[in-house]
């Protein structure tokens, strides 16, 4: 049986469409000392290894940012390393942490994660730039977008399923909702089934508020052995214990066209989600879990996401949501913080981001308005591109 | 504003605490702008001749000798056999699987410039592939569903990538 990590200590900045005083470097170094307070530790000369999540060169206009936030935070001259997945950045940088204290290689990690995807460049810039994830001479030269692609995804999942778009709505009002009782968030909305099907069509049958943010932020979590976290960490005793208990993966087709007849849902997220459930012993998923930041890239993304982590059965996803089996008072509350949708994204922060909500309602820390009652198990689904890698990780409070 | 800072967009004091802000001291903050553009020998590469018979009006996709699949857009290696494929001709005609119109454009495509909104991203199932072609269809909107006929087309225009010398039309009935 390996031995799990601990989440020792967890900070962030708040997340905002512009952090117009900070460049990335300074929102990392701010996540930092919120989580260092958080340990209730003076300094890092502790911590074992650093490891950098970000996704992108061209938002930030500067490689290597991964050997400068290492320096900015003083972690020279230990062993340091940046992880980058796409959207799935964030998750696949904790789980590469999760792999090196699993492995024995070092008992603590501090994974930081930043981007600046704000008002840096115009919208139809970061969609061109966004666009350049997808495959180059195929997808993005004609003009495809990630709200394109995602969005033909949708329409195929709707013809096969008759999912409705008052169905994905409902999750762009939930979980704009939610982020009105998360102090971070970028963008709380008090907001209408009506408002979003009258919003802005941005690509068919997606519309403005089915659309998630772009944002500025920063994320960061100390995993560490529970011996270490106890040993250095003094306000680590102060909360119950929460484990990073099991970590999936899985990946697809760089293009959606590839993986013809199945359009409809995300092959690698059902892979991701077979091995976490396994490495974690669940069987019923819905029964099993008690709490999920889901990757609300899109708001219809939600309605396949819980059939593909086996919430809903395929094609049950849209009746569920529209009943309100995901929201706060539902039979598995999911994106609590507001997701993607109301949180916002900064993609190198976000599945950190998603693993510090789950953790603190775990811990029974967030704000009471959106505190899910008891829970004990949590999962974070992170993917990149739409999906062609996907992330699925579990986290679990063993008091 | 800087006279001589040409690149300066403004400088601001962000808000904060005179004495409880930890960073008190670096409240003042300069804006500038800064441009990248760089230019690149990009190689085509094993798609190159998919992309050169399109000027010949020839639609290629590429064929597994091993399992049989019919690869569009071509993959010159079958990811499920690991064996090199080979090329083999289509019709160019196909029916439409899924798609969605785009209201938005990005700042620039191949040919260096937005697209003009409303335009139509299909995935299109050619007759004898396997797999769904994506491009622009050109039609309006409210003509598209799901299984409707299509067919490349091929463009006289000179082009900045080799992929704008097709587009899909409906196939008028
Ligand atoms: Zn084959």
């Amino acid at each position: 049986m390996p031995k799990h990590p601990v989440i020792a200590a967890v900070g962030s900045t708040a997340i905002s469409s512009e952090h117009r005083g900070s460049n990335a470097r300074d929102l990392m170094t701010e996540a930092v000392l919120d989580c260092l307070a958080d340990a209730g530790l003076d300094d890092l000369s502790a911590v074992e290894h650093g490891l950098a999540s970000y996704e992108s060169d061209h938002f930030n206009l500067q490689m290597t940012l991964g050997a400068i936030l290492q320096d900015t935070i003083g972690l020279t001259p230990k062993p340091g390393l940046r992880i980058e997945g796409g959207g799935a950045t964030g998750a696949l940088a904790l789980r590469t942490a999760w792999a090196h204290v699993v492995s024995g290689l070092c008992d603590s990690i501090l994974v930081y994660g930043v981007e600046k995807n704000g008002r840096g460049v115009s919208s139809r810039t970061a969609n061109q730039l966004f666009a350049l994830s997808a495959d180059v001479d195929w997808e993005m030269m004609i003009g495809g977008t990630y709200t394109g692609f995602y969005a033909a995804m949708i329409r195929a999942h709707m013809a096969a399923f008759g999912t409705t778009e008052e169905q994905f709505a409902h999750v762009a009002v939930r979980n704009r909702r939610n982020a009105g009782f998360n102090p971070i968030a970028q963008k709380p909305m008090d907001i209408s089934v009506d408002d979003v099907l009258a919003s802005l069509p941005i690509a068919e049958p997606y519309k403005l508020l089915d659309c998630s943010l772009l944002s500025d932020g920063a994320a960061c979590i100390l995993l560490a052995t529970e011996d270490w976290a106890s040993a250095h960490c003094p306000r680590f005793r102060q909360r119950p214990p929460v484990y990073f208990s099991a970590s999936g993966c899985g990946s697809d087709t760089m293009r959606l066209g590839d993986r013809y007849p199945h359009i409809t849902n995300f092959r690698a997220k059902q892979a991701a989600a077979r091995q976490a459930y396994q490495m974690a012993g669940i069987k019923e998923p819905l029964a099993e879990i008690d709490v999920a930041e889901l990757y609300d890239s899109y708001s219809g993304v939600e309605i396949q996401a819980v059939e593909d982590l086996g919430f809903a059965a395929a094609g049950a996803g849209g009746p569920a949501v529209a009943v309100g089996a995901f929201d706060l008072d539902g039979d598995l509350p999911v994106n609590t913080s507001g997701g993607l949708l109301g949180r916002g994204a900064p993609v190198g922060a976000t599945g950190i981001l998603q693993a510090i909500e789950v953790a603190q309602q775990l811990w029974e820390s967030v704000d009471a308005r959106r505190q899910v009652e008891g829970a004990r198990r949590g999962l974070t689904d992170t993917h990149a591109g739409i999906a062609s890698i996907s992330v699925v990780n579990i986290f679990e409070r063993r008091d | 504003m800087s006279d001589k800072v040409s690149s300066q967009i403004d400088v601001a004091t962000i808000d904060g605490d005179a004495v409880t802000d930890p960073w008190r001291e670096f409240r003042l903050v300069e804006r500038i702008t800064l441009e990248l553009s760089q230019s690149y020998k990009y190689s085509l590469g094993k798609y190159s001749r998919f992309f050169i018979e399109l000027e010949n009006r020839r639609f290629l996709a590429t064929r597994c000798e091993a399992c049989g699949k019919v690869y569009a857009p071509p993959r010159p290696l079958c990811p499920a056999c690991l064996q090199p494929t080979a090329w083999t001709e289509l019709s160019g005609e196909g029916a439409v699987e899924t798609w969605s119109a785009l209201h938005f454009s990005p700042a620039s495509n191949a040919d260096a410039r937005a697209l003009e909104t409303p335009y139509v991203l299909v995935y299109v199932l050619l007759d004898g592939a396997d797999t769904l072609f994506p491009h622009l269809l050109k039609t309006p909107p409210d003509q598209v569903r799901r299984g409707l006929r299509v067919r490349v087309v091929y463009s006289d225009e000179p082009v900045r990538h080799p992929i704008h010398l097709m587009y899909f039309v409906p196939i008028s009935t």
